[in-house]
């Protein structure tokens, strides 16, 4: 057993104190900033107590900003709308495509299994605009500029690899022998995979699709390219919100709150999944 | 004796096919992403800028001889591996440290690790923004705390001189945690007889650290390198919401260049070299990723 | 009409071939035990006949039909798998139901069904668990549960009693065969231990090198194996090997042995003149303190009691060791040193040298 002084736990814990302000801080601020009006922000020394309002997020929700000039509509919710509908399809339609996918690859040991593998593998470290930016010049001669279905596409590039490669590792994982057992036993292929693979790829299934729920989400790059103003999520939507005139620091402050709630939900709720995901994604494969 | 057939030829067809038609969605990806790839390679090789379409042709390989006299490139590459060097190290420093503070599997350890796992949960591009209103002079609270220290006028992201550091500063905040939950995994997989055969020989802690800890998380530490060596040196969203680039050409890495180009100057040709370029450099290191990490499944398959 | 007719099945893998043109029948409710050292290809006989694999050439019949090229769940065979193959993710219960789900049963019918066959054998108290919480034991039941409760024609096991304990697999080698009978199938049985192929067994088929050697009774396979790598693999400890080339002497074929002549049985004159093996079972060697007619000088060099027998380790004159099992341990006061041993004439075993085949006494 360590024996650790009652110093060393001082220090420790003092350590991890400043590590979790150093982390949590901007999180806290900004939050704090959402429900603050204007004076609030600018006064100085900045104070954390004031009298809350919710302002922001009715000008947000509203669309409606009435200032003392007029008033102005903000499209934010339209961008948080494209953020949930964008991530939520892009992760179901590679879940669909991908899990049977990984599957093959798992059981078969066909010819270009391995290439197209480590082509999905290799690419998923390349740099996005590379793909991307010829991929601008190919959508706009085929009209998928500024298209739900031409982002959902291009989102398939964040979401199908990391799919690709968690599931394919918890298939294999499973032993083949309980798959002919149950075939023996008189099922076909088709409810083979469904009632005994997928179940009992369950874990891996669920930390892949949530964390290429939040690469999506998080996503930047893609929809700045490939989208304009009313398709673009609240990544893109944010920095041009800050950009606009007339707009309040305090919205901003609401927007960036609103965009990225969902995430650190996902994150705080199903934190086992991703911890697994992520160092087994990286480590294991 | 008459042999009936039970659903001979049809089943034979039907195995052979089956993987093909399931892998179908990702070989269709595989080629959707190889058709921009040799477009961008071919587009290097040529004379192209948007704005003038006329003057399009094939020029070879001089886009790249180009690039190696060219001061700005030249700049590129060094921010570039500035900002790298910076955040990778800076990170498997401190994830390091984080990862052997939380080590033990308490209720409060366990706690704390996932919350820190929100600043990794954010949007690059956002926590940018985040750190722009923080930084802002006006009333950002960390332009306030600075003064209060005593420095006046730190200008974060809008000074060449302290630009990079904001932007790092942002890359460490945001990637750090990946980094700790790696080594963390890491750390508690390590096996307990080592440790407790040092320390029944009364073996000093620094000589433990040094020689059996650290030897032992190499994998992790290699792999978690990797990973962040591969995203830094392609960073966009932190340094583009951040500054576009700015101020003037400080931050200018390879793929903020490389879309400046394309969008502000319609310079095709030169954005897709440096984008090939800058593939060739993440290739040979991923390479070395995945061959390393294919040995280590297969070592660990033959094991199981 | 045999019910398993298994014709010239050719298969390999990247490592290398495994079956090289087997061939073997079944008729309804014989057990026939399929029996090898590990690695030669048993269980993936089994496979192929299951539909798990497919063979690179040969036929496979089953109840008269051409099944070589159908799916598995066409099949109508239950198989047990050596490492049993339970679902994890469902209980005792909806692993042997799964055998029935698939078919046109009602919930009721199946769990009547069920539950008979977890009542034979004697796993009902454990229906509701998950294999995790399941001993070995359990598990090897529950797959043998799941192999049965649909009735099928043809059963498949797969070493079932290798991964249980030394006293279930003893109990279970004494229920297994009424339990196998009393279901009418007709039984494939792999199984590395030579016991269990000869207590189990109505034919045992001996898989060596990717094909058939031996296809026989157990009697038959013991006293008369076709092969000298057959008849090793019958016997604990196994046969003794002694390399001689047996000449004629009045008529009666003779051998050198620790440097005595021994007779062979009249039956064998045959096999003069050639090099063969002549194979000594340790149980026919008598390890004697004064010598008798047809004994050879031995050193005993190492005794170990074994509680039912004890082997003894000899040395003959010229250098051979040789295994000598005796009943009991009365060896107790067994001393080591100088002794004489002798067989039984008619109890040997002539093979041929260089192809390893038996030599048939012109008895039999």
């Amino acid at each position: 057993m360590e024996h650790t002084s009652t110093l060393e736990r001082l220090i420790r814990g003092v350590l991890i104190a400043l590590v979790l302000l150093f982390f949590l801080f901007p999180i806290f601020w900004i939050f704090l900033m959402s429900f603050q009006t204007n004076e609030d922000i600018l006064r100085i020394p900045p104070s954390v107590l004031f009298t809350p309002t919710i302002s922001n997020y009715q000008a947000l929700i509203t669309g409606k900003l009435v200032t003392v000039a007029g008033t102005l509509d903000i499209a934010f919710m339209k961008n948080l709308w494209n953020s949930v509908l964008l991530s939520t399809v892009s992760v179901g339609l590679a879940l669909i495509l991908g899990v049977p996918a990984a599957y093959a690859f798992a059981r078969f040991k066909f010819p270009l299994s391995e290439d197209i593998a480590f082509t999905l593998l290799s690419f998923r470290f390349a740099p996005p605009l590379l793909v991307l930016l010829p991929l601008s010049l190919y959508y706009e001669q085929i009209g998928l500029t500024d298209t739900y279905v031409g982002l959902i596409w291009v989102y398939q590039l964040i979401a199908l690899p990391l799919i690709l490669w968690i599931v394919r590792g918890y298939f294999e994982d499973i032993s083949p022998d309980i798959e002919s057992a149950y075939r023996i036993a008189g099922h076909s292929w088709w409810r083979t995979f469904t009632r005994i693979a997928v179940p009992l790829a369950g874990p891996g299934i669920a930390a892949s699709g949530l964390l290429a729920f939040i690469f999506c989400w998080n996503n930047f790059v893609f929809a700045l390219i490939l989208a304009s103003a009313d398709k673009q999520p609240v990544t893109v939507g944010s920095l041009a919100f800050v950009t606009a005139s007339g707009i309040q620091y305090g919205q901003i402050a609401a927007a960036i709150v609103l965009s990225i709630t969902p995430t650190l939900a996902i994150a705080l709720w199903a934190q086992r999944y991703l911890v697994e995901g992520l160092s087994l994604g990286a480590v294991k494969g | 004796m008459t042999a009936i057939a039970a659903e001979p030829v049809l089943r034979r067809r039907k195995t052979r096919l089956l993987p093909y038609i399931l892998s179908l969605p990702a070989l269709i990806v595989c080629v959707g992403i190889l058709i921009p790839f040799v477009t961008a390679v071919y587009y290097s090789m040529l004379r192209f800028r948007l704005n003038m379409p006329a003057m399009k042709g094939f020029i070879w390989f001089d886009n790249y001889m180009s690039f190696l006299s060219d001061a700005e490139f030249w700049n590129t590459v060094r921010v570039s591996l500035l900002y790298t060097g910076l955040t990778v190290g800076f990170e498997l420093v401190f994830g390091l440290i984080i990862a052997m503070l939380l080590q033990k599997r308490t209720r409060f350890n366990n706690m704390a690790s996932i919350l820190l796992l929100l600043p990794l949960m954010t949007a690059p591009a956002l926590a940018a923004l985040m750190w722009k209103l923080m930084t802002n002079p006006n009333f950002g609270v960390l332009s306030y705390l600075v003064q209060l220290l005593g420095v006046t006028d730190f200008k974060w992201a809008s000074a060449p001189g302290s630009a990079l550091f904001t932007v790092v500063l942002v890359d460490i905040w945001v990637y750090t945690p990946f980094i700790m939950i790696l080594l963390l995994a890491g750390l508690r997989s390590l096996p307990r007889q080592p440790f407790e055969a040092a320390a029944l020989d009364g073996v000093p802690r620094r000589f433990v650290f040094f020689r059996i800890t650290l030897p032992m998380l190499m994998p992790y530490m290699m792999t978690a390198t990797l990973f962040r060596l591969l995203d830094a040196i392609q960073q966009f969203d932190i340094i583009y919401s951040m500054t576009q680039g700015g101020p003037g050409n400080t931050l200018l890495v390879f793929q903020v260049r490389s879309y400046l180009e394309f969008y502000q100057y319609t310079n095709v040709a030169k954005s897709a070299t440096l984008l090939v370029i800058l593939w060739a450099i993440t290739y040979a290191l991923s390479n070395v990723f995945i061959k390393q990490h294919l040995k280590l499944r297969e070592r660990a398959r033959g094991l199981a | 009409m045999a019910q398993i007719e298994v014709q010239n099945l050719h298969k390999s893998f990247k490592t290398g071939k495994v079956l090289n043109g087997v061939s073997l029948d079944a008729e309804t409710g014989q057990i026939v035990v399929i029996f090898g050292p590990s690695g030669t290809g048993k269980t993936v006989l089994l496979r192929l006949i299951a539909g798990v694999e497919e063979p690179d050439a040969g036929t496979i019949m089953l109840q008269g039909r051409d099944m070589t090229e159908a799916a598995p769940e066409a099949r109508g065979v239950g198989m047990a798998f050596q490492n049993f193959a339970l679902f994890p993710h469902m209980s005792a219960y909806d692993n042997i139901a799964s055998a029935l789900t698939a078919g046109p049963m009602t919930a009721m019918q199946i769990k009547a069904k069920v539950d008979k066959v977890a009542a034979l054998l004697k796993i009902t108290h454990v229906m509701q668990h998950a294999p995790r919480e399941l001993s070995n034991g359990q598990k090897q039941r529950t797959a043998l549960a799941r192999a049965l409760v649909s009735d099928p024609r043809i059963l498949l096991l797969d070493d079932p009693l290798r991964n249980v304990d030394a006293k279930l697999r003893y109990e279970m080698r004494l229920e297994l065969p009424s339990l196998l009978k009393a279901s009418g199938s007709t039984v494939l049985y792999v199984t590395q231990d030579y016991k269990e192929a000869m207590a189990l067994g109505d034919k045992i088929a001996v898989l060596l090198d990717g094909a058939f050697v031996q296809i026989a009774t157990p009697a038959e396979v013991y006293r008369k194996p076709a092969s000298l790598g057959v008849a090793q693999l019958f016997g604990d400890p196994a046969l003794n090997m002694v390399p001689a080339a047996p000449v004629l002497r009045n008529g009666a074929p003779v051998f050198e042995l620790g440097g005595a002549t021994l007779a062979m049985p009249v039956s064998y004159a045959g096999a003069a003149g050639r090099d063969c093996v002549i194979g000594i079972r340790p149980e026919a060697l008598v390890v004697e303190e004064q010598p008798g007619p047809g004994s050879f000088p031995v050193e005993v060099v190492a005794v170990t009691p074994l509680n039912e027998k004890s082997v003894l380790l000899l040395r003959t004159m010229d250098g051979r060791e040789l295994l000598a099992s005796e009943p009991g341990d009365e060896v107790a006061s067994r001393r080591h040193g100088p002794a004489c041993a002798r067989f039984d004439a008619d109890s040997i075993l002539v093979f041929d040298a260089a192809s390893g085949l038996r030599i048939a006494s012109q008895l039999n």
